[in-house]
């Protein structure tokens, strides 16, 4: 079976509710399984990455006596410090995961984290 | 009373505690990893945060995340549920030191009551008896201590429970063997390596005896519990009372109840666990620091709510009850634990979404669950799906509401143990209360050959 075969069997099996079919033709046989899975079908277009709470928590933009001028739009290093999350006596690095332009900050100083939720998202260059 | 209660753990257990804190008019906050958060128990509570990934040991079990979510959401008290952080002393401290109550003993009494060599020292000074066994953790002169109790011998994780850490040695060659076992398994299950030696008693009965205590010294000892059917050491039905204890029998486990609670000066809600030998005597076994999974069927026969005397003691108030250390009852009650487990691939987990669930109703029966139709099970957990519990008036009366309630219990998509407690409830053996900790292990062996 030739790659124009298939595309145009998988396309066809796109238009009909069919989840699963066996294709036989002399020694060829194929077997062609929609993915319907949601968690692995969604894209998302925008290039950001989130970068996310590494732990519940109260966020801080800099360690106690330290100060840092982070704004919208500043260009960050991999591996950079954006703040911390405060938890019990530990505090949580942030970091940027690549070099970029950090495009939203979408947490205040000395506010409540959960585990997970997005903080900033930077565009990588 | 509190304002606000965070509830440390998961499953129909947080869903509990939630019911009796919106019926005390006290809001509730759940946590939850990433793995829950299509849980019922977030969906149920006042206020949800989430805490940490889904290994429990990031989430549900670490001890910053959860002091955090309860200072960020203000709570001004934590119930650890049982499993989890709920008798862990250094939790039951931090908490404290946050000036946060912890809903349970103070971690004086976690440390004396839990590390179950201690426990019985303390078992041994009110004058409980306890099983023949070594005063200490064995550390040397294993084969000696073990041949003066006499084989066969159970070894014992000290910092143990839930059935791990417990291996059984008939003869002194295996000794060596197990014994390195034993301490490899409780030092990867609970982070300590000390284990003790204790006679092993063949197929007795497992009674246990709630009791509650406040801090104004008023003690109840509730009627005993029944949970011999367990397989592998985790109990699968528990009833209440036993239909193996008479009065008597059930005064003196009440009295040694109330010995131990008062000697450890315990504020809160526990049980005492005791095995019962086919001859009727009994012995001291642990003590639970924490709320069980098989509260419920005393809730029945009693009407009280244990999760509510919780909060009453923690609170510095005095339970509901202060008319002496034993409470009238009524009736008789059984607990079903519906895991999702595959009872024909000998009891292999089940995971995956569930389908269909239609959960039994009407007179005499209660269910405790988290799942509901289109819960997809994560794979992170233990694998209980539901208590079913029964009350009727009379063992007879209950055994056929088990019956029926089991059969009403309709669930698709995952396997479940459904089908072995109907098994059990058909089981003569059973009908006739004739059980013991080896009861599931003839049920489940392959028929013998009937007698000429």
């Amino acid at each position: 079976m030739d790659v124009k075969k298939l595309s145009k069997l998988t396309k066809w099996m796109e238009t009909t509710d069919l989840e699963e079919i066996t294709w036989k033709s002399g020694e060829d046989r194929i077997s062609l399984k929609l993915n319907n899975n949601p968690e692995h079908s969604t894209t998302i277009a925008s290039t950001m990455e989130p970068i996310l709470a590494p732990s519940i928590g109260i966020f801080r933009f800099a360690r106690p006596g330290k100060t840092n001028h982070l704004k919208e739009g500043a260009s960050v290093k991999k591996g950079q410090e954006l703040g911390v999350v405060e938890v019990g006596k530990d505090f949580k690095s942030v970091t940027a995961p690549a070099d970029g332009l950090l495009k939203i900050i979408s947490i205040e100083d000395g506010k409540p984290v959960e585990y997970g939720q997005p903080m900033f998202f930077v565009e990588p260059k | 009373m509190f304002k606000k209660v965070l509830i440390a753990n998961r499953g129909e257990i947080a869903i509990r505690v939630i019911r009796t804190l919106r019926e005390m008019k006290i809001a509730s906050v759940a946590v939850y990893s990433q793995a829950d958060h299509s849980s019922l128990h977030v969906r149920l509570a006042d206020e949800a945060v989430c805490i940490g990934p889904a290994m429990a040991r990031e989430s549900y079990l670490s001890i910053p995340a959860i002091i955090s979510a309860a200072k960020i959401t203000g709570a001004d008290a934590i119930h650890p549920g049982y499993g989890f952080l709920s008798e862990n002393a250094e939790f039951s401290a931090a908490c404290r030191d946050n000036g946060i109550t912890f809903i349970g003993p103070s971690p004086k009494s976690i440390q004396q009551l839990g590390h179950k060599a201690e426990a019985r020292k303390m078992a041994v000074k009110a004058g409980i008896p306890v099983t023949p066994g070594t005063k200490d953790c064995v550390y040397k002169d294993a084969a000696a201590q073990a041949a003066k109790i006499g084989f066969p011998i159970m070894i014992k994780a000290a910092a143990g429970g839930g059935g791990k850490g417990i291996r059984i040695v008939r003869e002194a060659a295996q000794l060596e063997n197990e014994m390195n076992m034993a301490q490899s398994e409780s030092k990867a299950a609970f982070g300590n390596g000390d284990v003790y030696f204790e006679k092993y008693i063949e197929l007795p009965r497992h009674i246990e005896v709630q009791f509650a205590r406040d801090s104004h010294g008023n003690t109840i000892a509730f009627p005993e519990r029944d949970c011999s059917i367990q397989r592998r050491h985790q109990k699968l039905v528990e009833e209440s009372p036993s239909p193996a204890v008479n009065k008597k029998l059930r005064e003196s486990l009440e009295e040694a109840a109330v010995k131990l609670a008062e000697a450890a000066n315990y504020v809160g809600v526990g049980t005492v666990e005791f095995l019962l030998t086919q001859t009727g005597e009994f012995y001291f076994m642990e003590v639970n620091t924490r709320l069980q999974v098989e509260h419920p069927v005393t809730e029945f026969i009693t009407g009280f709510d244990l999760v509510k005397e919780q909060f009453l003691a923690a609170a510095g108030e005095t339970l509901s009850f202060t008319g002496g250390h034993n409470v009238p009852y009524l009736g008789h009650s059984i607990e079903h634990r519906i895991n999702a487990e595959d009872y024909n691939r000998n009891f292999a987990p089940s995971v995956g979404r569930v389908e269909e669930w239609i959960v039994p109703g009407g007179p005499g029966v209660r269910i405790d669950t988290h799942v509901y139709a289109g819960y997809n099970l994560p794979v992170y957990y233990d694998s209980m799906l539901a208590k079913l519990i029964v009350w009727a008036p009379t063992r007879a009366l209950a055994v056929a509401r088990s019956r029926r309630a089991l059969e009403d219990f309709k669930v698709k998509g995952i396997h479940t143990t459904i089908n072995a407690h109907q098994l059990i409830v058909e089981s003569p053996d059973f009908q006739a209360g004739k059980t013991d900790t080896g009861f599931m292990e003839r049920l489940l062996a392959p028929a013998e050959p009937v007698k000429a």
